[in-house]
């Protein structure tokens, strides 16, 4: 591996002209947007783990006029923003594949698709029982079942974009990430799809609070997503400084060429 | 579970004279990672299933009652014999006979593609008779898990087409490919008898 930075260059260079510093920068977004999403879904609004789609009218009329909801609404459609922010992650190694650009764009497509349905429709529905209050239980039962289903049955959204990232994984010949992470994420987005059901079943273990719809495929999709962002890290850390995109011809030694491309 | 998949492509292997795949993994590591997931994850939709039965025990059975045995015990024997040619055709493929590898495995191609046809001649009647996954627990699990496992029997079916592209253009053909074809598409057929089993057999 003639891959990594050597540390003397690295401490002698501040962390500013680290030439990855773009992708650290994306990279490090995510434990962040993770974390504060931790913090509002549960502590804050008790969003989440989702509360029972057979719930009495007069419990979901209380959640749904709770002022930490709309606190937690309006802190999530601010943060929005970093979601792109840290696909950007996936993306720049997915550029470095031998695959066909269909598979970046179809990932970028699902991706915003997939958070647009599943992160911002909820939080405009959670956040309108507290912003207005005098909304009639009906209204607020409707906004209830809205903002859950766009949250769980949305998962199907990611489908095509972890579908997209995991062949890209398997058809790749210069082996950025493992082949074993390609087939990981195949079953991962498998499973994702046994989000359908929440469409139909209102109590029971395919509810969208159910044991298989939500926790089983929540365990599965957070173990992966941790799996996936250490082989991230080993691959932004691997990457040739010579491959780099922002890589200026003058500042290139010689002997990052072909060869340690070849290692990586 | 994954024992039993083991076996079953060793098996192939030990069989043949020359020993010196014996006590190597068969196909690509990689799928073995692949095959135990799914496995874990097929195992806990089984417990499930066997926690949620064990609560609505009539109503299971009398749904259960209402499957078609028939189909479902045909849709069996096209699998195992699906994957009796996979592994008939692993063999010569290690043997170095691709015709006769090519051959085998268009036979287990036929096979296992007449299984999805046959779902479909089980499924359109049970939907049009109104037994949908919102009539009850039991046929919301049966659509659930046929459906998953259907999923795979198509994923299995484009990793076959590529095993006989494989032996067609290469020469010689790529071994571990083929093993690694056959390795997934055991498994397919081990998940299927534990459903059939589970979703048809069981009193």
């Amino acid at each position: 591996m003639a891959t990594a930075p050597n540390p003397e260059a690295g401490q002698a260079r501040s962390w500013r002209q680290n030439r990855k510093l773009d992708q650290w920068i994306a990279f490090w977004s995510v434990p962040f947007f993770f974390t504060l999403f931790g913090l509002v879904f549960v502590p804050l609004s008790w969003m989440m783990p989702p509360r029972s789609p057979s719930s009495t009218t007069p419990l979901i009329v209380d959640f749904m006029r709770s002022h930490n909801l709309l606190v937690a609404c309006v802190i999530l459609t601010l943060a929005f923003g970093l979601a792109p922010v840290s696909y950007s992650c996936y993306l720049i190694q997915i550029r470095r594949m031998s695959v066909s650009p269909a598979f970046r764009y179809s990932m970028m497509i699902g991706a915003i698709t997939g958070a647009i349905v599943g992160m911002l429709f909820p939080m405009f529905c959670f956040g309108l029982g507290a912003f207005r209050p005098g909304y009639s239980p009906a209204v607020l039962t409707m906004l209830y079942d809205f903002g859950y289903l766009a949250f769980i049955g949305s998962l199907g959204c990611f489908c095509v974009m972890w579908m997209a990232f995991g062949l890209a994984i398997l058809l790749d010949q210069n082996n950025i990430l493992p082949k074993w992470l390609g087939y990981y994420t195949v079953w991962q987005y498998v499973t994702e799809l046994m989000a359908a059901p929440v469409w139909i079943a209102k109590s029971g273990p395919f509810a969208w609070n159910g044991l298989l719809t939500f926790w089983f495929a929540m365990t599965l999709y957070v173990s992966w997503q941790f799996i996936v962002y250490l082989c991230i890290y080993r691959a932004i850390k691997n990457q040739p400084e010579a491959e780099l995109d922002n890589a200026r011809p003058e500042l290139q030694p010689a002997a990052l060429d072909n060869g340690s491309r070849m290692g990586a | 579970m994954t024992d039993v998949t083991e076996d079953f492509t060793t098996g192939v292997g030990n069989s043949r004279p020359d020993a010196d795949t014996r006590g190597h993994v068969p196909g690509d590591s990689s799928m073995w990672f692949f095959v135990v997931g799914d496995l874990i994850i097929f195992g806990v939709y089984f417990v499930v299933y066997m926690y949620f039965r064990g609560q609505n025990h009539e109503l299971f059975l009398h749904s259960q009652a209402r499957l078609s045995l028939d189909v479902g015990a045909v849709n069996t024997v096209m699998l195992l014999s699906s994957s009796l040619f996979v592994a008939l055709g692993t063999v010569a493929a290690r043997a170095g006979n691709s015709a006769e590898a090519l051959r085998r495995f268009w036979t287990a191609l036929a096979f296992g593609a007449a299984f999805p046809l046959l779902k479909m001649f089980e499924w359109i009647p049970e939907i049009s008779a109104g037994l949908t996954p919102g009539t009850n627990l039991f046929f919301m699990f049966y659509y659930v898990m046929t459906g998953m496992h259907l999923c795979h029997v198509a994923l299995g079916l484009v990793i076959m087409c590529f095993v006989i592209r494989n032996l067609k253009t290469s020469q010689p053909p790529k071994i571990s490919f083929v093993e690694t074809g056959a390795t997934y598409w055991h498994m397919v057929d081990v998940l299927w008898l534990v459903l059939f089993a589970l979703l048809y057999l069981m009193r």
